[in-house]
């Protein structure tokens, strides 16, 4: 399998935009309907425990949109730094502030506020006080280096055209041993440079 | 992963995430897949 480092010449900020518009609506109407699942079906199809989907606020559950569940590749220790890149209404995030527990924390990056606003609001409905919601984007993580023992992400690095400087970032700030546990989307065929250039192709 | 210096780089599950949804038909043009993937810094 070829994970493939996409050249693009789409614009990052227009990107952006893009995306922005399209997870506020994600998280603002998330009954519309997208051209990827939602919510408690997709939660369903990607092996999450319905025990574990049943313990989140609703409004959580129905603003989730991944691609797979990181926490199939080993569950998170208690007292450990956590970052999630690109954290939604923060369907991981407060998964990961549970399995830390309170001598833990995690830090919850997204560049959509709307998104923010409702990991935030998960958060208090759950009284989990180790979350850190910030503003921000993927290539610019907001952690010190080698601070994190664990960097989590879910369908989020293949909406980032420069992907080499996520990974990098990613690297500077896990400590020593630490573990990057993502789910996201790979291409098995060639994708051809009008489809790289399509940004309606990389918004969805 | 490996290209930012990323150490012992384990594949989870293969998930046809995209069946059944709007995006279906452009995502079988490239075989489009979720997955889970770790690995550790050494």
């Amino acid at each position: 399998m070829v994970l493939e480092v996409v050249a693009s010449k789409v614009d990052r900020e227009q990107l952006r935009d893009q995306i922005e518009a399209k997870y506020c609506d994600v998280a603002k109407k998330p009954e519309q309907g997208f051209h990827f699942h939602t919510g408690r079906p997709l939660a369903a199809m990607l092996e999450y425990p319905e025990a574990d989907v049943n313990a989140l606020p609703e409004s959580t559950i129905e603003s989730f949109a991944g691609t797979g569940n990181p926490f199939l590749l080993g569950k998170l220790h208690e007292g450990e730094a956590v970052l999630d890149i690109g954290c939604g209404a923060g369907f991981d995030t407060l998964q990961a502030a549970k399995q830390v527990g309170p001598t833990g924390h995690v830090i919850a990056l997204d560049m959509t506020e709307a998104m923010l606003e409702k990991t935030r609001l998960g958060a208090e409905t759950l009284g989990l006080t180790n979350i850190d919601a910030k503003l921000g984007y993927a290539e610019e993580l907001p952690a010190d280096d080698g601070s994190i023992d664990v960097v989590i992400s879910n369908g989020v690095i293949n909406l980032t055209p420069d992907k080499m400087t996520v990974m990098q970032e990613v690297y500077r700030i896990i400590k020593p041993g630490g573990r990057f546990q993502i789910a996201d989307i790979v291409v098995q065929k060639p994708v051809d440079q009008d489809a790289k250039d399509d940004i309606d192709l990389w918004s969805g | 992963m490996s290209h930012a210096n990323f150490t012992g780089l384990r594949w989870g599950k293969q998930v046809d995430v995209f069946s059944g949804s709007k995006h279906e038909s452009d995502a079988k043009e490239f075989d489009t897949r979720g997955v889970t993937l770790a690995a550790t810094k050494g």
